[in-house]
């Protein structure tokens, strides 16, 4: 029962840029700032993977980040959720054609994405306010 | 001795770098900084495509001064084919440019002082930022990566309603910007943490080659580059700024007195923009051949090389960011540094844009690739 409550009220994200262009980047730490006030729902940004329980992944996955996101996304403690900011981290977005993987769908499995090049902070806070519930989901299913 | 790896990941890095420190007790006396995590080829993708499609690729080069890289790449192309822009889009240019420097250099201070743990001023920073992205949104029609330049002009025009608002808010946030300097100016945390932390000396610019707010801090007034660039030459408001200490706080309050000549060079364009009328943007022609342009980016100088087909496609490209000049400057600063958080400090202090700076591979010896710069 705590723990049900507590799951809604208490995230932590860890934010991993694989290679963008940083749009996405100051766009969550907009998310920050006391006008979007992303601590207000109880979510924390602490970029340390071991503890979190939202990966936040933006950019189009250069090639030396491939087996470390993989190794990160073992790291991650279960139930996870991983969401993806941006065309980048969806398709490759513009930078399709350079040395990228493109779409971190291919290496991992993507719960919520939030297209943009990059997306407004209040549509990032709302995408991944959503995937809230998806953890809660994913806790009783685990319990099964 | 002992090695501290600091990245990729790390709470105060926006980007991913990997320092590693080598220490003599806890102080720093080294550093070896690898890179790669960002690099896409950038200049690869942009060869042999149309110029309409390099000024969105240029764009994405860096999202914090996305606006300063598609400007001078626009530029360089208009220099190339002889073009001249209409006055009214000259104005409009300088405008957002200055407002962006507005909101890159608030976006690093608070980055700064989240680093060094002082986070309400960090934050307080951080809101009164959104003022000014809510500007920069009211005229280009997005906060980042605008697509607001275009060859000729530019985009859009502004409206005497516009141009009002702009008064106004700039009003407000010169009240802002100056609780905050004093704030910054006088917490006894802030100059414990940064007063003669991370010094660059003049004599080791020459060896570094450092540029922007990092060169201006250690006393190196004439390394501003909108001294030489010809818009900025008929602006009466215009001044570089320069302070001799060099240290962290130094690199920061430059910061802030560029922005107050910013706020005074907005306003003056503006009322410059009032007197002029005309379009916005000209019919013009690409011709072929090569050239340059430079340009004072948020962060120091900024070199666009190209070569040019006669129709406007991209052959060569060669961009020269500002970081990787201020990257070979930390090494120096280690030297001022007595803890491995001092360290992070320092680097956060030079304005790092990692994913503005690795775009070319070098390959050493061996076949071995060592680093991707
Ligand atoms: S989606 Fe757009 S803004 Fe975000 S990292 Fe990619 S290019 Fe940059």
């Amino acid at each position: 029962m705590i723990k049900k409550f507590v799951r809604k009220r208490s995230i932590h994200l860890c934010v991993v840029n694989t290679g963008g262009c940083n749009g996405c980047d100051v766009e969550i730490v907009s998310c920050l700032a006391p006008r979007y006030d992303i601590e207000q729902y109880g979510i924390y940004v602490h970029n340390n993977p071991r503890e979190a329980d939202i990966l936040v992944i933006s950019g189009p996955t250069t090639l030396p980040w491939i087996d470390r996101v993989k190794e990160l996304y073992e790291k991650v403690p279960e139930p996870k959720i991983v969401v993806a900011v941006g065309a980048c981290a969806l398709s490759g977005g513009i930078f399709k054609e350079g040395h990228v993987l493109g779409g971190i769908e291919k290496i991992i499995p993507v719960d919520v994405k939030i297209p943009g090049c990059p997306p407004r902070p209040s549509e990032i806070i709302e995408g991944i306010l959503k995937s809230v519930h998806l953890l809660a989901e994913k806790e009783k299913r685990l319990k099964k | 001795m002992t090695t501290v790896p600091i990245g990729p990941i790390h709470p105060i890095f926006k980007e991913p770098l990997r320092i590693k420190l080598v220490l003599d007790g806890e102080r720093p006396i080294d550093a070896e900084i690898e890179m790669g995590y960002v690099h896409r080829g950038i200049e690869k993708i942009m060869e042999g495509k149309h110029v309409h499609k390099g000024l969105y690729l240029a764009e994405r080069v860096c999202g914090i001064c996305s606006y300063v890289q598609s400007f001078t790449f626009i530029e360089c192309v208009e220099k190339i084919s002889k073009i001249e822009i209409p006055e009214k889009a000259k104005y409009l240019r300088i405008l957002t440019c200055e407002l962006e420097r507005i909101h890159s250099h608030l976006l690093i201070i608070a980055m700064y002082c989240l680093s060094i743990e002082h986070e309400t001023l960090g934050m307080w920073i951080l809101n009164s930022r959104e003022r000014i992205m809510d500007l920069l949104e009211m005229i280009t029609g997005n906060r980042i990566n605008t697509g607001y330049n275009i060859l000729g002009g530019v985009r859009k025009d502004i409206d005497k309603e516009m141009i009002t608002k702009i008064y106004n808010v700039l009003d407000k946030f010169e009240d802002e910007i100056k609780t905050i300097r004093e704030a910054f100016e006088t917490a006894p945390l802030v100059k414990l943490r940064s007063r003669d932390i991370g010094i660059l000396k003049y004599f080791d610019i020459m060896k570094t080659r450092a540029v922007g707010p990092v060169a201006r801090a250690s006393g190196l007034e004439n390394s501003d580059v909108r001294l030489r660039y010809k818009y900025y030459k008929e602006l009466k408001t215009y001044k570089p700024v320069s302070r001799k200490e060099g240290d962290n706080f130094a690199r920061n309050i430059v910061r802030f007195d560029e922005i107050e000549i910013c706020i005074k060079m907005i306003r003056e364009v503006l009322e410059l923009y009032q007197e002029v009328g005309g379009p916005i943007r000209e019919k013009c022609e690409i011709k072929g051949g090569e050239g340059e342009n430079r340009f004072e980016a948020h962060r120091g100088e900024l070199t666009y090389k190209m070569e040019l087909t006669n129709h406007g496609f991209i052959k060569r490209i060669m961009i020269r960011t500002p970081t990787t000049m201020n990257l070979a400057a930390y090494r120096y600063m280690l030297k001022t540094c007595p803890t491995v958080a001092d360290a992070v400090a320092t680097y956060v202090s030079i304005d790092p844009c990692i994913s503005c700076t690795e775009k070319t591979l070098y390959i050493v010896e061996d076949g071995k690739i060592k680093y991707i710069w």
